[in-house]
């Protein structure tokens, strides 16, 4: 049986005052990819964002262990160097500092702690992420960070920092929002060859579900008003239910997980 | 800081001592007082004798930076500098201009008056660098008088500020001119005062002021940023400073004046804190709250 490598418990959260997670149940086990659906404004962005310790949110009740590790009190930076990674679905603009300045300060910083040592015995042959991502957007480099990024480029440039972290579980905040088909197909690649080919686990959070048809998912969670009320291994039979019946349905579905 | 090899300077002062003065065909390097002798018409300028500083003149174009450093090392030393900088017409040049103290607490005073004359089609692109201790004082009144057809690329960067700082700049642009200013300025333990003005004197000038200020710990600053247009001319003004620290405290004051119809002048301001949301972004992807800080802030002043 495979590690478990994130376990959420019980967990209730606050943001401006507003209870938004309402006691949230979740394990996600080494080389697994998850997704989690739900509508807008259902958590599912702040579950990813209180996961890796956004202080703008507050924990109530419940806990998060990594690795059999309580991470509840660890700022973001040490979550970051444990190994946990997240693209955002709307990342900041950062006027005056350059991309690659970004992606090679994570690199650096990436080569000094212990997660720098490349999984599979093999060293990280690069400081910048790999060749097959590294080139899809070159010429985002020596741009100001998400200054007039297009939608796409903003999702590329997010994978892209999270390849350069090298980490053991990803969340995907919405990466296939706004991704024509195309750049879609590109990026699950991007995502296969260099996250889920080195066993890194997955959480991919989408309210369309578009992607998952590119990674197949073991497991999907449908989260709706702050709670996981479905986990089920078949993506399709999700997604399918979702499609012909909203989100409403999901609350009186048979699949429910309770 | 900018300059590698200080002996390659074409002015180098220490303290009221002329060091090293490096001079190419072409072009004249001089201490002030000796230039108020020997060149009659340089009195005009220097308005008074000078005591100390440098005069240079360039007369032909020349490949590569022209080169001051002025620095203080003794405790308590007083500097009273008058600098001349006169460039023909149709020349283009680039100048690496540092003033420094060699220690920290030297308690030392820099004054410099400086007057660069940049005569029509010139192009110049002038970087002044700034290092100081902490309990220094500073003075500066740069005046630049800008040709027909000139272009002026100015920056100031002051990352070591001295306790207390004066700084003045005046622009005096003419027609089809052009100007932009820089200044780059951290606060720390330092009271700072700024003015810088524009003055848009002839048809189609330009000049565009760019402030960015960073507050840290008892740092005080306060800038006024002017553009004056008297003619059809166009500016701009783009003052920003970010806060640090609860002990600093910044004031800004963008000022347009407008004497003719057809000018247009804008201006932007902006002072505040540093993003959270920035910050979570960047500690997420493994940055310490310092790092991530070092790295907004160094974007901000564009380093």
């Amino acid at each position: 049986m495979r590690e478990i490598l994130l376990k959420i418990d019980k967990l209730k959260v606050k943001g401006n005052g507003k209870e938004i997670l309402k006691g949230v149940n979740l394990q996600i086990k080494r080389g697994e990819i998850q997704a989690l659906l739900g509508p807008n404004a259902s958590g599912k962005s702040t579950l990813a964002q209180v996961i890796f310790g956004n202080p703008k949110y507050k924990i109530t009740q419940g806990r998060i262990f990594f690795e059999g590790k309580e991470v509840i009190k660890l700022f973001p930076e040490k979550r970051a160097k444990l190994g946990i990674a997240m693209a955002w679905q709307s990342p900041p603009v950062i006027k005056g500092v350059k991309f690659s300045q970004l992606l090679s300060k994570i690199s650096t910083l990436r080569s000094s702690t212990p997660f720098a040592v490349a999984r599979e015995g093999k060293e990280a042959s690069s400081l910048l992420p790999p060749r097959s991502a590294r080139e899809v957007e070159s010429h985002l480099l020596e741009r100001e960070i998400n200054v007039d990024f297009s939608g796409g480029e903003k999702k590329m440039s997010e994978l892209l920092q999270v390849i350069a972290l090298n980490p053991k579980f990803v969340i995907f905040d919405e990466i296939d929002s706004g991704l024509d088909i195309k750049r879609l197909e590109q990026v699950s690649k991007i995502i296969k060859k260099e996250l889920v080919n080195k066993r890194s686990s997955i959480l991919l959070i989408t309210h369309s579900g578009a992607i998952l048809n590119f990674l197949k998912p073991d497991i999907t969670n449908v989260m709706v008003q702050g709670r996981i009320i479905c986990r089920e291994k078949d993506y399709k039979k999700v997604l399918k239910i979702i499609k012909r019946y909203g989100y409403e349905k999901c609350k009186k579905c048979k699949l429910l997980a309770g | 800081m900018a300059m590698k090899n200080v002996k390659s300077a074409n002015y180098w002062q220490v303290d009221h001592k002329v060091r090293n003065i490096f001079e190419v065909k072409g072009i004249t390097v001089l201490p002030s007082p000796r230039a108020w002798e020997k060149f009659g018409w340089t009195r005009k300028w220097f308005e008074e004798k000078p005591k100390e500083g440098y005069f240079i003149w360039v007369e032909k174009q020349v490949d590569f930076p022209l080169a001051t450093c002025i620095t203080i090392a003794t405790p308590k030393i007083s500097q009273n500098l008058k600098n001349l900088l006169v460039i023909e017409k149709g020349i283009k040049a680039k100048a690496i201009v540092t003033c420094n103290a060699a220690e920290n607490k030297l308690c030392g005073k820099h004054r410099a008056k400086g007057k660069l004359i940049l005569k029509d089609n010139v192009s110049l692109e002038y970087n002044h660098f700034h290092k100081w201790g902490e309990k220094d004082f500073v003075s500066l009144d740069y005046e630049f008088i800008l040709g027909k057809n000139s272009q002026l690329l100015y920056t100031y960067q002051n990352l070591f500020p001295p306790g207390n700082l004066q700084l003045k700049t005046t622009i005096y642009s003419n027609e089809k001119s052009s100007s932009k200013l820089n200044f780059i300025i951290n606060g720390l333990n330092s009271d700072i005062k700024i003015q810088d003005i524009i003055f848009l004197k002839e048809k189609s000038a330009q000049g565009i002021a760019r402030l960015r200020l960073v507050g840290r710990e008892n740092s005080r600053i306060e800038a006024i940023s002017k553009i004056f247009a008297l003619a059809p001319s166009k500016g701009h003004l783009d003052c920003r400073g970010l806060l640090l620290d609860r002990t600093a405290k910044i004031s800004l004051i963008p000022e347009i004046i407008c004497q003719n119809k057809d000018a247009q002048i804008t201006h932007e301001a902006s002072l505040g804190k540093i993003s959270e949301e920035e910050l979570t972004y960047l500690r997420m992807r493994g940055l310490t709250e310092e790092e991530a800080i070092d790295l907004i802030v160094s974007g901000f002043l564009n380093i």
